[in-house]
């Protein structure tokens, strides 16, 4: 899953810190998070979208292969 | 008497845990206190396991000491493990999900050395001066560090 986590802390100027800080999470989540090697969970995405004042979709997005699988099932 | 000092405890880990959050403290600073207090327990449980192995080594004759002696180090383990139990609640999701990697290793990894060492002990009687149950169990924490070693650099 893509993300644009790093450019919507980094257009507000907040450390990772900041955000952890923020949203009760470690900064090594907020790290994980940005370079895509975890994906958070619901609950966290959407505390994310409230804090940024963004729908999730608008943070998160699914990567090529996975869209164009959502595509390809949808069609059906 | 120990349920009565578990719940004691709790109690003042509740209380320091609500304190940091209060204080506008962060997860790290949560997790800091947790693991001084994981380090001193499990340091006191080692002590306890050492002193313990050390007197079963001398010549006491009594079966019933020889058990009680056996059995001290029991609650201080399960205080060690009541203590990591608790930082895993105060955890972030991330960090839960490595703890849950490294038993995730841990656990087929001890059944698969488990079963290797049994067999091998049918096949050609292992010393049990090296590979009783004494010495064994050793192994299972080092799965636990090795999973957790593995699941931290994934997510680093």
């Amino acid at each position: 899953m893509k993300n644009r986590l790093k450019v919507l802390r980094a257009e507000r100027g907040w450390s990772q810190q900041d955000l952890a800080d923020e949203l009760g999470v470690s900064r090594q989540t907020i790290n994980a998070i940005e370079t895509e090697k975890y994906d958070p969970s619901l609950p966290l995405a959407l505390k994310m979208g409230q804090l940024f004042d963004l729908f999730v979709e608008k943070i998160f997005s699914l990567d090529d292969v996975a869209a164009t699988e959502t595509r390809r099932r949808g069609a059906k | 008497m120990l349920i009565s000092i578990l719940h004691r405890q709790r109690k003042a880990a509740q209380a320091a845990a609500q304190a940091i959050k209060e204080a506008g403290g962060t997860i790290e600073q949560t997790r800091r206190v947790y693991g001084t207090r994981l380090l001193i327990r499990g340091l006191l449980w080692a002590s306890v396991y050492l002193l313990s192995r050390g007197l079963l080594e001398l010549t006491i004759p009594s079966a019933a000491a020889r058990v009680a002696i056996a059995l001290l180090p029991t609650p201080f383990f399960i205080y060690y493990l009541w203590t990591w139990m608790k930082g895993v609640s105060e955890m972030d999701e991330l960090e839960r999900r490595i703890e849950l990697e490294a038993l995730g290793f841990a656990f087929p990894a001890a059944i698969v050395f488990m079963m290797t060492i049994g067999l091998l002990d049918l096949a050609i009687t292992l010393n049990p001066d090296d590979w009783s149950l004494h010495h064994v169990w050793l192994m299972m924490p080092l799965f636990y560090y090795a999973g957790l070693w593995r699941a931290k650099r994934r997510y680093q």
